[in-house]
């Protein structure tokens, strides 16, 4: 008899070994709050949602923002903030309707990949804010450039001077210095946190995904 | 969620229990995390349980949704600390079947399929309970062919545990 039929047999001798709950206490159970993986990807991709949408109100009282009123470059900006809200709806309906996919009496391997795909919609949402950070940080940079009368002064002196291409070049790696910094820092957040929440789900799934080639 | 659905789950649950019981037995270690797994399974069953048709048989269904919450969404506690091996407080040999040797070679064999990783165990759990390729297919979503490969490399596997 190989092992797995000598444990078969065994396995079916411990049937009255296992404890006995009473109605009350699983009534008792379905009472309380789940805390599964899907309920901590759900939170924290709102968190996520909610991030970026504040940092996207925040900034918009900002005397910054006020100054670049003063620049007329509405038929830039305006443009850009639609199509990131637009954007915003458009990501999160998808995460909503990845999201309500999600069931746990699907097969092992279709939950699994439900779950990953709302993931993967957060992850490309994140991707296309930091995107988008660097487009309007460069784009804000044009601006300022052409428009702002304290950097007009700035250029002309350069200019003056002959160090014109060293004032860019300089601002143009700073801007990207800090860009760095602060994509570095977001991306290096989601790694550590979905690395923890999503480790055993990836490893279960190329354990699956194994058995098909 | 009406009372005459939170009756007749419950009603469901606390005969089919034993179910549940096993998946736990299976992917934990000591009494807290059966405890908090098999929570965990009964709140997802209640999630599920509006959606489940009777064209299905309820015990078929929990198979699926205790796999699936043990494998998938359980997210496992890391602040209880494991106070008690598997081995010592999971597996009761009856009285009337007692044998030294018998008892320490099952000991031996439930260690080694604690061992396993969450998809083994998925199919050995399903094995156990004498399901065919085609049930085990379904609940795991791989093809049947897939599955029995499987299952012969985890034979092999659990040989070479037993024999390193």
């Amino acid at each position: 008899m190989d092992e797995l039929e000598r444990l078969k047999k065994d396995w079916k001798n411990q049937e009255d070994t296992y404890p006995k709950l009473s109605y009350n206490e699983i009534y008792k159970m379905i009472l309380k709050k789940s805390s599964s993986i899907v309920k901590w990807i759900f939170i924290i991709s709102l968190l996520e949602f909610a991030f970026w949408a504040v940092i996207s109100f925040a900034f918009k009282d900002a005397d910054s923002i006020v100054r670049f009123k003063e620049y007329h470059a509405e038929n830039i900006m305006i443009p850009m903030t639609i199509l990131g809200y637009l954007i915003l709806i458009y990501f999160f309906y998808r995460f909503y309707t990845n999201y309500k996919t999600i069931s746990a009496t699907d097969s092992a391997k279709k939950l699994m990949e439900n779950i990953l795909k709302t993931r993967r919609t957060v992850k490309q949402y994140v991707g296309f804010n930091l995107i988008y950070l660097f487009i309007s940080t460069f784009v804000a940079l044009g601006i300022l450039f052409d428009r702002d009368e304290n950097f007009s002064e700035i250029i002309d002196k350069a200019s003056a001077n002959g160090e014109l291409f060293k004032l860019y070049a300089t601002t143009i790696l700073v801007t990207l210095f800090a860009l760095a910094i602060a994509i570095g820092l977001i991306l290096g957040f989601y790694y550590l946190i979905y690395g923890i929440l999503l480790k055993r789900l990836n490893s279960n799934y190329s354990e699956l995904k194994k058995l098909e080639n | 969620m009406n009372k005459e659905l939170e009756h007749s789950f419950v009603e469901l649950l606390e005969k089919h229990q034993n179910i549940v019981h096993k998946v736990c037995r299976l992917y934990t270690n000591n009494q807290d995390a059966h405890n908090d797994l098999f929570q965990e399974i009964t709140i997802q069953l209640w999630k599920a349980y509006p959606k489940f048709r009777g064209d299905a048989k309820f015990s078929t269904w929990m198979y699926r949704v205790g796999l699936n919450t043990a494998i998938t969404l359980y997210r496992k506690n890391k602040r209880r600390i494991n106070t008690q091996d598997f081995e010592g407080v999971q597996f009761k040999i009856k009285a009337e079947t007692y044998d030294d040797t018998e008892e320490q070679q099952l000991k031996l064999l439930y260690s080694a399929v604690h061992q396993l990783n969450d998809i083994e165990k998925a199919l050995v759990f399903l094995y156990l309970e004498d399901k065919n390729y085609k049930e085990i297919s379904e609940t795991m979503g791989i093809s049947e062919v897939n599955a029995r490969v499987k299952m012969n490399r985890i034979k092999t596997k659990l040989r070479t545990i037993l024999n390193p």
